[in-house]
């Protein structure tokens, strides 16, 4: 925010800082260590008497202080003007902060030059007792180098009281000072035994040589014991939280960490068969082998290092964007094209939109990812988002992604950001709606003298599938059920069962699926489990009553069950044509997050073909099935983990997987509440609502699970205490919540006031005389009639079409005839059934 | 746009800001003569090797750079350390812009480093690609000093930051920069100088020794020093008129009676030495010529204050103070220098009894 960003692109992502770093940080280590090495060589040379053993220490004298001064020395300088380049505010705070203790390493660091030159030139040429004094000050002098860089270094992830009283003594001897002193300490010995293989193996006299190899096997393999003590206790005395973040919340970071202990043990047979059995033939080319191994070995330790600041560059005070945490939230109100100092499109339209992401880029990512570079390329992630999915993964960071900072700009450059990385970058191309072959269809005609109403509905409006034979996952929930009452009309009608069959017949794309509807509960039901992996939205079932075998009553219901199910936005498709539905490539990016955050192996199971069914773990009561006890369900946990994405969107959020969109091509609002405006907020609570709602039950449950992701719950209605715990499937949107007693309603909200038994729910309720469902006459919940199709004017109104003539619900207005055949002047339904429809659409 | 919105925030000092004025000078002069020693000593010797005329001399020269190298590093940290901490929000913003350029100093830098130990260490090996080693080496250095003068004076023009909207990959220079040039030959011209000087006075030490045979050393760095001096007056008269006039001329201020103090002081210095020079009076015109280069090195830092006078001056800079760092630092510099004197007396007594 502070000062202008270099505006890299390959080369992003900290690219620099690693390369320069990671060479740095092994010769400046060797620098330490080999500082011991010479002094205890040239001792064993005189010891020995060895003539051979000498002219090597000053062979290795005159390549170490190639090496170590000019690309040691020169790379420091660089690190210098790199962290200065690309973070000019944390370099300031540091440079600002521990200004006397560079001034301090700057002395050493003259002392190191004049200790080395002088050892080195005076070699043969001052009494041994001198000479050595010269390397042991050279070795001590580069020791306190360490020593004091070891405290910036370690300030900067763990500030310890820093934070609290801006002592410079807080910050240097911070938690992790001295575990780190020693850990480094260590290292730099075992490097130094990693360069004294390569340049030992060019001795030429045999028995000096193997001498050599020998000793810098004991550099190599006895501090690897230390080395492993100090790396458990830098470990510990890292706080509670980081330890978390960096061994197990942050995924990246996984592999450095797998690394480093797989070369460990690595190292140490290396150096075995270095120094034990000295293999002649292939020794230069071991140890050259050794020497990079251990050149990643330091890479990966600073990966995991640099790694577990994240999110921060100063971790507690400053983010790696340059923002202060303290600023964050000014920040964020005031938008960061506003509060940024080095701005250009401070206001922006349609013209400068693309430039303005670019810009937002620049200022709160380009610190961690580069475009199309080795280093956290932008592209392949980005790749996977539509505009929607980028904008939700935005606002999740600092929550689900907690190694990231939060978003620093507001609601409207948020979206500009995810515009420009999706739109801008990589072009994603728009998504396809499927195509919906559906044309109106008129109802079976109005038969007034019928003595029969066979009344048929689906359980939910718009029921979803995750295709589970083409995507390979399963989180569908129950298939789509449909239910039926038939009526024998009279004045007093009677509800048919003895002696009565029903069928239902749907047509496929290919083929015509009939079946037996079963008697149950005061109805008959079937489940339409040929659904489970069609993509056609919408389907015209028939269902026809037979009384002893004779066909007495027929008529149409529409039973939806959509695929729009777009996990896409954020899990990528292979192809636009694949942006509806759920694909194999996005069901795998799926799994591959879920091992990435959870440590399973679906991937690999999905891989070999397996359906991976994501009840068999995580509860699904839709379909009974109970998943693993300390698992939260399958609802808690979708909804619960990502609301953290979208808590501010509204009803869109709904949208990314359910098929509620206005857009959409399949949509489940299609009622009456739907055409008054009402959307899923109105009864479900924002995404935070539910998801805090469904968490709260599984906390209660015990599950640890759940209160972590209750932690990242912002933007809920209503205080998070405040949320009525609720079980998916059972404690649903109770419509008398607004209804009162079946009255208008007082409010527009039936949040957070749940069904308490199974028997309450909108599909499962019966009418006051206690045989009608709901549903007979009023339809599903999500398409109460009068209901209205986009792609037909009668499809979802075909029963009070044929039964009445209009949309209403069976019976509105006083039409009492439909079934009883005279007027009625008892409200034996529910209360206020015999006022007039407020909300009748006319013709 | 407002150019004082551009400038970043500065950060709080641990110290009175005159404390890190009076260390950033300091260093700063010795890392100016070290500098001037080795880029100096470069030229000179690749000029005489592009002459024909190399001599033992050069061999010399050469053979001590490796050594000038490594200081003038190490004398060069500090000063930036502290230049960092008065001007950081300055030159952290100009070297951005400069990116690439600036970063390339160190590579660059490493290039001309492992040359030098090539040129001197195989002195007689290379022949006849001794040339384009130094000539490589002098090229490596002659960029270095381009991209800090471009830096240096990039961090004082925030007029000159708005080019970065145009271009922030850290592509720029500070090529329209008036004083570039001047400033640029300016220092080119005192390193050629204070070698040819240095040189002269190793050669007038060892001919004090009796060795007459450094005769020719002390006349060579002589005509170095002169040669590059009295060119010196005119680049220095160009580099004058094109400071800019609120930086040229200001007065009623401490700040410009001491610019006149020191500018004078610098020029009679300059004059003197080349009297004394003349006069091949060696010692002396190494003393004047170091009272020059503190004198140049103040006016050089009054004339960035006042550069920068518009938008900012270092004593506004907050400060919460916290001595005991400062404290810790002087007994470590203290016995730092104390250790190095130790090593030295070591080796000197050393070699003496070995000898």
């Amino acid at each position: 925010m502070n000062y202008p960003v270099w505006q890299l692109d390959w080369a992003g992502g900290g690219l620099l800082i690693a390369v320069i770093a990671v060479i740095h940080v092994y010769v400046a280590h060797f620098a330490v260590g080999g500082g011991l090495f010479l002094v205890l060589l040239e001792r064993k040379a005189l010891a020995a008497k060895s003539t051979a053993l000498m002219e090597y220490a000053r062979k290795n004298a005159r390549f170490f202080l190639l090496l170590t001064m000019v690309l040691g020395g020169m790379t420091g300088v660089g690190i210098w003007f790199t962290i200065a380049l690309l973070n000019p505010a944390a370099t300031s705070v540091l440079i600002h902060t521990f200004v006397f203790g560079w001034a301090v390493e700057w002395v050493f660091f003259l002392g190191e030059i004049v200790a080395l030159f002088l050892y080195y030139y005076t070699f043969g040429r001052l009494s041994p007792g001198r000479h050595l004094i010269l390397g042991w000050i050279y070795f001590i002098c580069a020791w306190m180098s360490l020593f004091v860089i070891n405290g910036i270094i370690d300030f900067m992830l763990t500030p310890g009281d820093w934070l609290v009283d801006r002592s410079f003594w807080s910050g240097f001897f911070n938690p992790t000072f001295w575990p780190a002193l020693f850990f480094r300490t260590f290292l730099a010995f075992m490097i130094a035994g990693l360069f004294g293989f390569v340049t030992a193996v060019f001795i030429k006299e045999e028995q000096a040589r193997h001498t050599m190899v020998r000793f810098s096997g004991k550099w190599l393999l006895a501090p690897f014991v230390l080395l492993m003590l100090s790396a458990w206790w830098y470990k510990a005395a890292l706080p509670g939280e980081l330890q978390e973040l960096i061994f197990a919340d942050m995924p990246e970071l996984t592999f450095f960490i797998q690394t480093f202990f797989v070369l460990s043990p690595v190292l140490v047979v290396g150096g075995l068969v270095m120094a034990v059995w000295r293999p002649d033939k292939v020794r230069f080319a071991l140890a050259a082998l050794l020497l990079l191994i251990g050149f990643v070995y330091m890479g990966c330790f600073e990966f995991i290092r640099e790694g577990g600041r994240r999110p921060y560059i100063i971790r507690d005070y400053m983010y790696s964007t340059s923002i202060l945490k303290e600023d964050q939230e000014a920040v964020r109100q005031q938008g960061v094209l506003a509060a940024g100092r080095w701005v250009k499109n401070r206001t922006v339209d349609q013209d400068n939109r693309m430039a303005a992401g670019r810009e937002i880029y620049n200022l709160l990512c380009l610190s961690c990812h580069s475009i199309g570079g080795p280093l956290n390329d932008i592209l392949p992630i980005a790749e996977r988002f539509s505009p929607s999915g980028m904008n939700a993964v935005l606002a999740s960071m600092g929550k689900a992604n907690s190694y990231m900072p939060p978003f620093a700009g507001n609601a409207a450059e948020r979206e500009i950001l995810a515009d420009y990385l999706t739109l801008g970058l990589v072009h994603r191309l728009p998504a396809v709606k499927p195509l919906v072959a559906l044309e109106d269809v008129a109802p079976f005609a109005h038969e007034p003298e019928s003595r029969y109403l066979l009344s048929a509905w689906a359980l939910d409006g718009m029921s979803f599938t995750s295709n589970p034979e083409e995507s390979g996952i399963d989180f569908s929930p129950a298939l789509p059920i449909i239910r039926a009452q038939l009526i024998g009309r009279a004045e007093a009608p009677e509800l048919l069962r003895d002696g009565v069959t029903v069928t239902y017949r749907l047509r496929l794309a290919d083929r015509e699926v009939t079946g037996d509807m079963q008697p149950r509960e005061g109805a008959f039901v079937a489940e339409l489990a040929e659904l489970a992996n069609v993509e056609q939205p919408y389907h015209l079932v028939t269902v026809a009553a037979h009384l002893h075998g004779e066909q007495v009553a027929r008529t149409r219901l529409m039973v939806a069950q959509s695929a729009e199910v777009d996990c896409n936005h954020c899990h990528g498709a292979a192809k636009a044509a694949e942006q509806q539905g759920l694909s194999r490539a996005t069901a795998a990016n799926i799994l591959e997050r879920h091992d990435r955050r959870s440590n399973t192996e679906l991937v690999a199971r999905f891989d070999q073909g397996d359906t991976i069914v994501c009840a068999e773990c995580h509860a699904d009561s839709s379909r009974n099935m109970a998943g693993r006890d300390e698992v939260l369900n399958l609802s808690a946990s979708l909804h619960g983990f990502h609301a953290a994405y979208m808590a501010d969107q509204g009803a869109a959020a709904c949208a990314f997987c359910h098929p509620t969109a206005a857009q959409g091509a399949s949509q489940s609002l299609r009622g009456i509440h739907h055409s008054l405006g009402l959307d899923c907020l109105n009864c479900h609570g924002s995404i935070s609502d539910h998801g805090a709602a469904l968490l709260k039950a599984e906390q209660a449950a015990g599950k640890a699970r759940a209160s972590e992701l209750l932690a990242m719950i912002d933007n809920t209605t209503l205080p998070v205490e405040s949320i009525v715990a609720r079980q998916p499937w059972l404690n649903m949107p109770d419509c008398l919540a607004c209804h009162e007693d079946f009255q208008p309603p007082e409010t527009d909200s039936a949040f957070n006031r749940w069904t308490t038994e199974k028997e309450e729910i909108f599909h499962n309720r019966l009418a006051d005389e206690g045989s009608l469902y709901c549903g007979a006459c009023h339809n599903e919940a999500h398409v109460l009639y009068p209901a209205v199709n986009p792609y037909g004017a009668h499809l979802d109104i075909q029963q009070p079409m044929q039964y009445q003539g209009d949309s209403l619900p069976l019976g509105a207005n006083r039409q009492c005839k439909t079934c009883h055949t005279i007027d009625m002047e008892y409200e034996m339904h529910h209360a206020n059934s015999l006022a007039d429809l407020r909300n009748d659409p006319g013709e | 746009m407002d150019l004082q919105t551009l400038i970043p925030s500065p950060d709080v000092l641990p110290v009175h800001w005159a404390w890190f004025q009076g260390l950033l000078s300091v260093t700063f002069v010795l890392h100016l003569v070290l500098m001037n020693l080795m880029l100096g000593g470069v030229l000179i010797a690749f000029v005489n090797q592009l002459r024909g005329t190399t001599s033992a001399t050069d061999r010399f020269v050469v053979g001590k750079l490796p050594f000038v190298i490594a200081f003038t590093v190490n004398f060069g940290v500090a000063p930036l350390l502290f230049l960092q901490v008065l001007y950081g929000q300055f030159i952290y913003t100009s070297s951005v812009l400069m990116a690439w350029p600036w970063l390339s100093v160190f590579v660059v830098l490493i290039v001309a480093y492992y040359g030098v130990y090539i040129h001197a260490s195989k002195w007689e090996a290379l022949g006849s690609a001794r040339g384009f080693v130094g000539g490589t080496v002098a090229c490596c250095l002659l960029l270095i000093a381009f991209v800090f003068v471009n830096n240096m004076t990039l961090m004082l023009e925030p007029h000159s930051w708005l080019r970065y909207f145009e271009k922030p990959g850290g592509l720029l220079l500070n090529l329209a920069e008036p004083t570039l040039w001047p400033r640029y030959l300016h220092f080119v011209l005192a390193s050629t100088a204070v070698a040819g000087l240095a040189l002269a006075l190793y050669g007038d030490h060892q001919v004090r020794r009796g060795q007459t045979e450094k005769m020719h050393m002390r006349r060579q760095g002589l005509h170095w020093f002169m040669g590059s001096t009295l060119a010196q007056i005119g680049v220095g008269l160009w580099f004058f008129k094109t400071l800019p006039p609120h930086v040229r001329s200001f007065s009623g201020s401490l700040e410009a009676w001491l610019f006149t103090l020191f500018l004078s002081a610098a020029i009679i210095g300059t004059l003197l030495s080349l009297v004394f020079a003349l006069g091949r009076r060696v010692r002396a015109t190494a003393l004047t010529t170091l009272l020059t280069i503190i004198f140049m090195v103040a006016v050089r830092d009054l004339v960035r204050i006042q550069y920068l006078s518009p938008f900012f001056s270092p004593a506004e800079l907050p400060v919460a103070p916290q001595y005991s760092p400062l404290l810790v630092f002087l007994l470590f510099f203290a016995g730092g220098i104390a250790l190095i004197w130790y090593m030295i007396r070591l080796v000197v007594t050393g070699l003496e009894v070995k000898s």
